[in-house]
């Protein structure tokens, strides 16, 4: 041992004190590898979600959803996380069309629990991650497993992700104009493949393709006459760039998602945030999104039922058909003592036929807005 | 015990199958390098480019010879106001008192003060008298200074702070995270002596550092291997004088005010080099403590005692 004359404290306290002050030094450690290894950092976090929908003249779905989110390291090499959500629902389903375009889809005053839980595995250069989600409705239960693999080259600046998900839904519907829609089964596998590339002290890129392959039941039961494919495949390919500039203290976020789905809708989405440090622990970013997206095969354009012939794939929802949207969002957060963090944000969202970029968009549909609101409170421990 | 080398060859011992870019430049008073392997000239180029605007940053901010530093603003506000300090500072100083308390008070930024009577430069040499210790030896004593995460206060007149035993090594860990995040995975940052290396040589095998010979500038007594850690040596060789066979060096033990003599060099290897520094720093002031303290750290060291012999880790 150390000498031991004077000093309250342990020698052994004080190698480990002094240990943590160095590796608290600013830039001692590379903020790529410090994401890398296991973090050491627990977070438990509640959220509050509050959605509502509408068209002109008439409001449509509301949803309120309080959340629960916990991190917690195990030890060096194990984390765990999970979550519960719980959502209730009120209002009309989402019609096809617009409001005054004629048969009502059922109200919905409803709700949804769900719960996942995920637990990785760090080991040197390598992390794997098993993951359950298991989420019910009235009309819905939904089963779903996931397995991440990830590793990072040896100067930890590039990430490899590859990941497998499968899903097993069932679909029970004793209500709506298709009931009754018993027992249907739906089944999705996703496949991830992902790459993430710190490109200098400041900046990184990240991307990566997933491929989704479902079978099984896609209608909307609430739907009159609504009959998709029951086979669906989703191509999304999705890149994230962050740059941080130092002179403002502030980060750019850009994304960028493409999708390519096997009802024929395909869409571009483009958003870019600026996540800007103020004074008393403060952060502001406002963020804007555009979206636009090519209509499905099958969508049929109003007046309902326009081209709706029995027998033969048919909808007029209007979130197949072809549009732009554009969401704008603010987030506010503050850092307080202990440890908290407090955010407050607020999104609007607007989608219209004729902001459509690349195409036209699907003639006489109202515009449908969209406005959420989340509270967030998050406890580091 | 290796042969004798140049001193360039002091090093490292380089792989003849690689190239690395290599960086000389000054700063702090002495020579150092940045060696980089494993990556074009124009990634090279750049991160050297962004170490060393840094290394130069420390330097600038916390230089005692600048009037511009913030360890001169410290200093000139002695026995007066407190100075407001950044989070850099904060962190430095928190790190300061660790190892003030590690060391028992031996390892103490504040006892550069004793420079005024120790002059190694000056010829004939000469020690000062004990009533010259004695009256400087109140203005050593980190516990009565006053500092938080926003600001510091030296009690009296004439009391320093001199961030000389941590700046450089510090200095060495940003560079090396610098280089790092420019995508370098192999690379030796060296300033003058204190070796941090990124990850291993480009072969997977560690990197060889050759130990100083304390009493032979251009030999090598040991050598270290590092993978992905530091290497720091403190030695009664970098500044001392000698007078009736005896040689008095710069490591002063804040206690008495003399310099120590147990030790020719103490090295150590640590996972950063502020700690491989602090550590060898404090193994000289711990005299014939130091073994047993290194070894209660869990790092390999490599001690030289005054006549030569040496003691190692395992």
């Amino acid at each position: 041992m150390a000498a031991t004359s004077g000093g309250a404290a342990p020698s052994s306290d004080r190698s480990a004190a002094l240990i943590a002050a160095a590796l608290a030094l600013p830039g001692i450690l590379p903020a790529a590898a410090l994401a890398q290894s296991a973090p050491d950092e627990g977070v438990i976090a509640l959220r509050y979600y509050d959605y509502r929908d509408w068209q002109p003249g008439v409001d449509r779905m509301s949803v309120r959803s309080p959340s629960l989110y916990a991190f917690v390291p195990l030890s060096d090499s194990l984390t765990v996380e999970g979550s519960l959500v719980y959502d209730s629902v009120s209002g009309a389903s989402p019609l096809y069309h617009d409001a005054v375009s004629g048969a009502s889809g059922r109200g919905i005053g409803d709700y949804r629990s769900a719960a996942d839980a995920k637990v990785t595995k760090y080991f040197g250069d390598s992390s794997l991650a098993v993951g359950a989600a298991y989420s019910h409705e009235q009309d819905y239960i939904s089963r779903a497993a996931s397995v991440e693999w990830r590793t990072w080259s040896d100067d930890r600046n590039r990430t490899y992700a590859i990941g497998f998900g499968a899903a097993k839904d069932r679909i029970n519907a004793l209500e709506g104009v298709n009931a009754p829609v018993l027992d249907r089964p739906r089944e999705t596998y996703d496949y991830l493949l992902g790459i993430t590339q710190v490109l200098d002290a400041r900046s990184v890129v990240e991307s990566s393709i997933t491929w989704s392959d479902g079978r099984g039941y896609f209608s909307d039961p609430y739907k009159l006459h609504d009959a998709r494919p029951d086979h669906r495949r989703i191509l999304a390919w999705l890149t994230h760039y962050n740059r941080y500039f130092a002179a403002p203290d502030a980060t750019l976020q850009l994304g960028y998602r493409y999708l390519d789905d096997s009802f024929g809708d395909r869409s571009h989405m483009l958003e870019a945030s600026w996540v800007q440090t103020l004074t008393y622990g403060l952060t502001l970013t406002p963020t804007i999104r555009y979206l636009t997206q090519s209509a499905a095969y099958f969508y049929r354009d109003p007046p309902f039922p326009q081209g709706f012939v029995p027998g033969q794939l048919y909808t007029a929802d209007e979130r197949l058909s072809a549009f732009g949207a554009i969401t704008l969002g603010v987030r506010l957060a503050k850092e307080l003592p202990h440890r908290l963090t407090i955010d407050v944000a607020f999104n609007a969202y607007r989608q219209r036929g004729d902001w459509r970029l690349g195409g036209h968009g699907s003639p006489s549909l109202a515009e449908f807005s969209a406005r959420w609101i989340e509270f967030g409170l998050a406890k580091r421990f | 015990m290796d042969r004798v080398r140049t001193r360039e060859a002091l090093l490292t011992e380089r792989d003849p199958d690689a190239a690395p870019f290599r960086f000389r430049f000054s700063a702090m008073a002495s020579v150092h390098e940045i060696h980089l392997w494993g990556t074009d000239r124009a990634h090279a180029e750049r991160a050297a480019r962004a170490a060393i605007a840094d290394v130069k940053r420390i330097e600038t901010k916390y230089s005692r010879y600048r009037d511009d530093s913030v360890t001169s603003a410290i200093n000139r506000a002695a026995g007066r106001e407190a100075v407001a300090i950044d989070a850099e500072t904060a962190s430095l100083l928190r790190y300061a008192d660790r190892c003030h308390a590690l060391s028992n008070g031996r390892f103490d930024i504040t006892s550069g003060v004793l420079r005024r009577i120790w002059d190694f430069r000056r010829r004939p040499p000469r020690i000062p008298t004990q009533d010259e210790i004695d009256a400087l030896r109140p203005l050593v004593d980190w516990a009565r200074v006053e500092w938080s995460a926003v600001g510091v206060r030296l009690p009296d007149a004439g009391m320093e702070l001199d961030f000389g035993g941590l700046g450089k090594e510090y200095a060495a860990d940003r560079a090396a995270t610098i280089c790092r995040e420019h995508g370098i995975a192999h690379a030796l940052v060296n300033l003058g002596g204190d070796v941090r290396a990124i990850g291993s040589r480009a072969d997977g095998s560690p990197w060889r550092i050759g130990i100083r010979h304390p009493r032979n500038a251009d030999a090598t007594i040991a050598t270290m291997t590092l993978d992905d850690e530091a290497v720091a040596t403190s030695g009664d060789y970098e500044r001392y004088f000698e007078l009736h066979g005896k040689r008095y060096c710069h490591l002063l033990d804040p206690g008495t005010g003399m310099p120590v003599d147990r030790w020719q060099s103490a090295s150590v290897v640590a996972p950063l080099a502020i700690l491989a520094g602090s550590y060898a720093t404090i193994a000289m002031l711990e005299r014939e403590r130091a073994p047993a303290f290194l070894r209660a750290q869990n790092v390999r060291f490599l001690l030289v005692d005054k006549g030569g012999a040496l003691v190692a880790s395992h």
